[in-house]
């Protein structure tokens, strides 16, 4: 497998330029506690800010509120957003999942009810995939819609399903008949959180913090107009959700602010081995992101990089790891969420949070297959 | 700068034609395949990306580059990085003639002593590739660019792991050919970067080779009734090969696209790391997925790997970490992410 590599044009760079302008007056230092990569607390101001500015559902028509720029600019906003570990949970999901999945599969009246609000950060969504004996074989999902009056009954359970105790909607995988192939049977819903029958529960992430979710469907009434897409395609559409998105800067940029802060607090008293880490670790930083980079020039280009991109995530991700392990070994101290250094703090939340960064949006060895299939 | 195309396949089916696995195993024991020396030069590939003024073949750094990853597919068992990109680059610079024949560069190694008194060349240069068959051999020399002719020259056979030939040349007062003033910029550092470009495109093109072979080796192999290939276990190791090939291969692309415009030396030193790194990963899991097989010499994969072990070592090897991580020490926690995002181009002195 081949890369061909691209880069930013002159008017990607204007971008850029503009986006680190803002931020730079938006996100004054010390005015925000940075997080690190997707997990980095939500701001209902600064995404409608970003609204605003038109770097939200960026790759959407103007007709809905998008901006009908490319995915390679969608990059430059969210990798100056990631790198600054600015709050951008209240808008993620939507931004960078929901609201293209409407616009590819949603009828017209879906697209005008929901992507203008996309567009402009006014609504968080949730990814409702997940459930007790469904993680990595999404094929068996068992919560299950009946047709109804009007629309279906949806009954079941989605579970690590992230933020949906703040989210208004979730794009609910559920089987919609018993079809013999069991791809068949599956369609996705657009589930609005605050309907009769729809149960949050809290599940406490290991440090305490919230984010992962149980979400149980009671008899929940789903009017007809809320099926996203053709009955019964659920599995393509959901597929495709997945696939193209995966090597985004999410996937390799979570432990940036440690090592921009490990530099910070030691650089002036640095020896060979940590040197040799940070030769390591930013020249591997700069080709993953190349590599990233070109598998969203992929995309633009009308390519389904479906293969290139779990390449992408598989690297990406092992390699945030990677710098979790190396530099714990350089520094004598106990990591603490309440140290008064800005390091000590980034670093416990990395180290506590690192396992999920090969799991999430796909485990790592289902990755592995998906790209081994695609070598052959 | 987008590569000649036309001219990666012309490469491509000459190197198929004659790096057969007898020819590389011949030039292993014998020290040199003119057959493959011959039909290279007959198209001009040892000279892509030396300009036509100089008396190269034209094209861009990127496209000698882009050679050197077909030929590091092909394990060519010639000075092809030698002749053109090393000592002709350094001949071309000086404004001296580059010649016709194999040529090949001294790297300038810590161990060497070479040093010119009265138009003489006095001293001993180590792991110079293919010093026996070159027609001339370039060495930058008190800040000036020296040509001689290796038949005036002692030379002791040595090779590096891959039974490339890397041999001692002891000059023992010997007239030089040519001599000219090394420009400014032209001196042992950037020859350690312009090696260093070299060597990871060479080792692109032999990861990217290696793992296709992996790939192919696996889905053949049968075991417990199905292709070894088949077991996840295995196909971590074909991933990882794959991964490693293609980070390396897209690093090496960029290096090359920024030595065509100027400083490239930040990628430079990424691309030439990462190749070292995947050198030592990737062969791991490529030897692994095969098995025993992978340890003879009947079967291909040696040509790669032990070429992989080998080109690790030149130009740098393991300094590359440590410099690469003092310069981002240099920069500043202020500059770091310009750094990641755009190479030389932000400031970074590497």
């Amino acid at each position: 497998m081949r890369f061909v590599a691209t880069e930013l044009t002159d008017d990607e760079r204007a971008l850029q330029r503009e986006v680190r302008e803002f931020l730079d007056v938006e996100l004054a230092h010390g005015y925000y506690e940075p997080g690190l990569g997707m997990a980095s607390g939500a701001s209902k101001a600064l995404s409608r800010k970003l609204g605003e500015r038109g770097w939200l559902g960026m790759a959407l028509p103007r007709e809905y509120g998008g901006g009908e720029r490319s995915v390679v600019e969608r990059f430059v906003v969210v990798e100056e957003l990631l790198r600054r570990g600015a709050p951008l949970e209240h808008h993620w999901t939507a931004d960078r999942q929901s609201g293209p999945v409407i616009n590819r599969f949603g009828s017209e009246e879906l697209k005008r009810r929901f992507l203008p609000l996309v567009c402009r950060g006014e609504l968080t969504f949730s990814i409702g995939m997940s459930e007790p004996d469904a993680g990595s074989d999404l094929a068996s999902v068992s919560c299950r819609a009946v047709k109804v009056d009007g629309g279906y009954e949806l009954s079941g359970t989605k579970i690590w399903t992230s933020n949906a105790h703040l989210a208004d909607y979730a794009i609910v995988l559920c089987r919609t008949s018993d079809a013999e192939d069991r791809h068949a049977g599956l369609s996705q819903l657009i589930v609005d959180l605050h309907s009769p029958g729809v149960t949050v529960n809290p599940i406490p992430f290991l440090d305490g913090t919230e984010d992962f979710n149980e979400v149980v469907f009671e008899g929940v009434v789903v009017p007809a107009d809320l099926l996203l897409g053709a009955e019964g395609q659920g599995w393509a559409q959901n597929t495709s959700e997945l696939s193209f998105e995966r090597a985004g800067p999410e996937r390799w940029i979570s432990p940036y602010l440690v090592v921009e802060h490990f530099l910070r607090e030691y650089g002036d008293d640095l020896g060979p081995e940590a040197a040799r880490f940070l030769g390591d670790s930013v020249a591997r930083w700069w080709a993953i992101r190349q590599v990233s980079l070109t598998v969203a020039r992929m995309i633009d280009e009308g390519r389904s990089p479906s293969v290139e991109s779990a390449l992408g995530k598989d690297l990406g991700t092992q390699f945030e790891q990677e710098v979790m392990a190396r530099i714990q070994t350089l520094v004598d101290v106990e990591p603490s969420l309440v140290s008064s250094s800005a390091f000590q703090r980034l670093l416990a939340r990395a180290v506590l949070v690192a396992p999920s960064w090969t799991v999430r949006g796909g485990t790592n060895e289902i990755l592995r297959s998906v790209i081994a299939r695609g070598l052959r | 700068m987008t590569v000649d195309r036309l001219l990666l396949e012309t490469a491509d089916r000459a190197f198929t034609d004659t790096c057969t696995h007898a020819a590389i195993q011949a030039a292993e024991r014998d020290g040199w395949a003119p057959a493959i020396w011959d039909t290279a030069a007959g198209i001009g590939l040892p000279w892509i990306g030396v300009p036509d003024a100089a008396g190269g073949a034209g094209g861009t750094v990127s496209d000698g580059v882009a050679v050197l990853g077909v030929a590091g597919r092909h394990a060519a068992p010639i000075p092809l990085a030698e002749t053109g990109l090393l000592a002709g680059w350094l001949l071309a610079s000086a404004r001296l003639p580059i010649g016709s024949g194999p040529g090949t560069v001294v790297p300038g190694r810590a161990e060497d002593d070479l040093r010119l008194a009265g138009g003489r060349l006095h001293g001993t240069a180590h792991r110079v590739a293919w010093a026996r068959a070159a027609e001339r051999i370039v060495a930058l020399v008190d800040d000036k660019v020296v040509a001689v002719v290796p038949s005036a020259a002692r030379i002791e056979p040595v090779a590096n792991l891959a039974g490339e030939p890397r041999d001692t040349v002891v000059f023992d007062g010997v007239a030089v050919d040519e001599v000219a003033d090394a420009p400014p910029g032209i001196d042992g550092d950037a020859l350690l970067f312009r090696g260093a470009l070299t060597r990871a495109g060479l080792m692109a093109g032999a990861l990217l080779a290696m793992s296709e072979l992996t790939v192919e080796y696996t889905s053949e192999r049968r075991q417990f009734g199905q292709a070894v290939g088949r077991f996840q276990a295995v196909q971590v190791h074909l991933v990882r090969c794959a991964e490693e090939a293609a980070l390396v291969d897209l690093a090496v692309q960029v290096a090359a696209r920024e030595a065509d415009r100027g400083d490239a030396r930040f990628e430079i030193a990424s691309a030439k790391l990462l190749a070292d790194d995947a050198a030592r990963v990737a062969t791991r899991a490529a030897h692994q997925a095969h098995g025993a097989i992978g340890m003879t010499q009947e079967y291909a994969l040696h040509h790669l790997s032990r070429r992989l072990w080998a080109w690790r070592a030149e130009y740098g090897d393991r300094t590359w970490p440590e410099r690469l991580g003092r310069a981002v020490i240099d920069a500043g926690p202020d500059a770091l992410y310009r750094v990641i995002a755009e190479g030389s181009a932000s400031g970074i002195r590497t």
